[in-house]
């Protein structure tokens, strides 16, 4: 019996964040539409609910009942598993990711992470990554020009950015003597990394856009010049999974950030439960995502290749020799 | 950027704050700025139909009616020359003689899906009769409703004195779509919302 009982926390905490995860992007859309109508001086969604709150259930009930198309001479199977292979491995990034500090109940320990690996942020880099593969292949297998724009568009993006996100966390990594994200926020009980790594933080985020193709960086949608660029071609429950996982990578970088350079959950001035300060400087960030979102214009793919090679690379490997001479 | 030619123009001192303006994010910062006051703003947005309605000027070119006199009954005398001058040909009048030996309209039926409003019919009418008011709200679920008959103008609201401004409002679905305004005195006057910056 004693046995079992991790394995049961393990289990509860699995749902809990599988749950919490599904139900984000409702709010998340609103708040979205929200924003964009009140920086556009409109109101956004007024009429389902009180101030549109259940907007995103109209509009998820719309995605659900539409017809689920696929086009002529589209490859079928990849067609099919790119929105799955989007949502499984925005789903894997969450593995790692800690909430908030520990506590315990009836004498047993509750960590509020799923596993603490101690090379989590090399998993966080490599599965990130892997978000990308479904863009491609949604691009790839929906037979359309724009959909295969846009995912040609990704694959010349995906280098540029990631490479120097890698070494703008190394700061962090060099800080903490550690690539478990539960000992890099505990290392910044004291002081927050964005004190020390202030050029890290900057380099970290602007890769980070480009990471959850946000503007200004959103080449693979770019609503503007390739209709919805990789997923043109998708239409109701598959289309909405591809929303989902992006909502869920917004959410991701946003935690990340404040993992890696604003303490995680340790508290500021106040002091509140872990998990709230948490989320409160999650939902800050994820705002702040948005707030980019509809004020800059989007930049031309070779513009991005240029700002990760000419300019974030080098900054990034500048603020770790930096970092190394201060510390040594 | 600027232009090399016109970067070296300007002063070191100058260059060098352009530079530090530009590694510091200026640019971009003041168009956060911008857009961060802006989500704080008042919002333009006029909640047609739930909440709000435009009422348009007096001298709008609205949904016709026909005058009535004190005895309620229409001031048209069926001159037909309304339907004469009326560059449409929508208006359909059929003169009759009522009982107090009155020359009075039979049927008067205006099409109004293809009266192009231009008030002429008003300013030819010798019986102060024909008016365009400022009712806009047409819909209804097929083109024939369009054509409304002698009956239905004379019952048409009058031209208000109130107009030019947002009124409360709430939407009605009984006997047609509708959106009636809630009478509480001055409405809002809409432009006064938009920032001139
Ligand atoms: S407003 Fe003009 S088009 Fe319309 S009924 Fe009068 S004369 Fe005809
Ligand atoms: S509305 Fe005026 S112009 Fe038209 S028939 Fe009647 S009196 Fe004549």
């Amino acid at each position: 019996m004693e046995e079992l009982i991790p394995i049961v926390v393990l289990l509860a905490k699995l749902i809990v964040v599988i749950v919490v995860l599904l139900i984000l992007p409702i709010p998340l859309t609103w708040l979205e539409r929200k924003i964009a109508g009140h920086i556009q001086q409109r109101l956004g969604p007024m009429r389902v609910g009180w101030h549109g709150l259940l907007q995103p259930l109209a509009d998820g009930i719309k995605l659900l009942t539409k017809e689920d198309h696929i086009p002529a001479e589209a490859d079928r199977f990849l067609f099919k598993i790119a929105p799955i292979v989007a949502l499984v491995a925005t789903f894997a990034l969450f593995v790692v990711l800690p909430f908030g500090e520990s506590f315990s109940v009836f004498d047993q320990e509750i960590t509020l992470y799923l596993a603490d690996m101690n090379v989590a942020l090399l998993y966080v880099l490599a599965v990130s990554g892997l978000h990308v593969f479904a863009v491609i292949l949604g691009g790839w297998a929906s037979n359309s020009k724009y959909a295969i724009l846009g995912s040609l568009r990704t694959c010349a993006q995906m280098i540029s950015y990631e490479i120097p996100m890698g070494f703008a966390v190394v700061g962090v990594v060099m800080l903490a003597q550690s690539m478990s994200l539960v000992s890099i926020v505990e290392a910044q009980s004291e002081v927050w990394n964005i004190v020390y790594q202030p050029l890290g933080f900057t380099v970290f985020f602007i890769a980070g856009l480009a990471e959850a193709q946000r503007i200004p960086f959103d080449l693979a949608e770019a609503e503007g010049d390739l209709g919805a660029g990789y997923h043109t071609e998708y239409s109701g429950m598959r289309f909405s999974l591809f929303m989902i996982s992006e909502y869920m990578v917004v959410v991701f970088m946003a935690s990340l950030t404040v993992i890696l350079f604003f303490g995680g959950w340790n508290d500021f001035l106040v002091p509140l439960p872990s998990f709230v300060w948490f989320a409160l400087k999650v939902g800050f960030f994820i705002w702040v995502f948005m707030w980019l979102r509809f004020t800059f214009p989007r930049y031309r793919y070779d513009q991005l290749m240029s700002i990760g090679w000419k300019v974030l690379l080098p900054l990034s490997i500048a603020n770790i020799l930096v970092s190394g001479f201060i510390m040594s | 950027m600027l232009p090399l030619t016109q970067t070296l123009k300007n002063k070191p001192t100058q260059i060098l704050s352009q530079w530090i303006g530009w590694a510091f994010f200026r640019d971009l910062a003041s168009g956060l700025s911008l857009t961060l006051s802006y989500m704080f703003s008042k919002t333009v947005t006029e909640q047609y139909p739930d909440k709000e309605k435009w009422v348009p000027f007096p001298r709008y070119r609205g949904h016709h009616f026909l005058n009535t006199n004190e005895e309620g009954d229409t001031n048209c005398v069926a001159c037909e020359l309304c339907a004469k001058i009326c560059p449409c040909d929508c208006i359909d009048v059929v003169p009759f003689e009522d009982l107090k030996g009155n020359r009075r309209p039979k049927v008067f039926d205006i099409d109004l899906g293809r009266c192009l409003y231009c008030g002429l019919c008003e300013d030819a009418c010798p019986a102060n009769a024909i008016k365009l008011g400022q009712h806009y709200e047409y819909s209804c679920e097929n083109s024939e409703e369009l054509t409304v008959g002698r009956d239905v103008l004379m019952g048409m609201p009058r031209k208000s004195e109130l107009g030019g401004a947002v009124f409360d409002a709430s939407l009605s679905t009984i006997d047609g779509v509708h959106v009636k305004e809630v009478e509480n005195g001055q409405g809002r006057d809409w432009w006064q919302d938009i920032r001139r910056n």
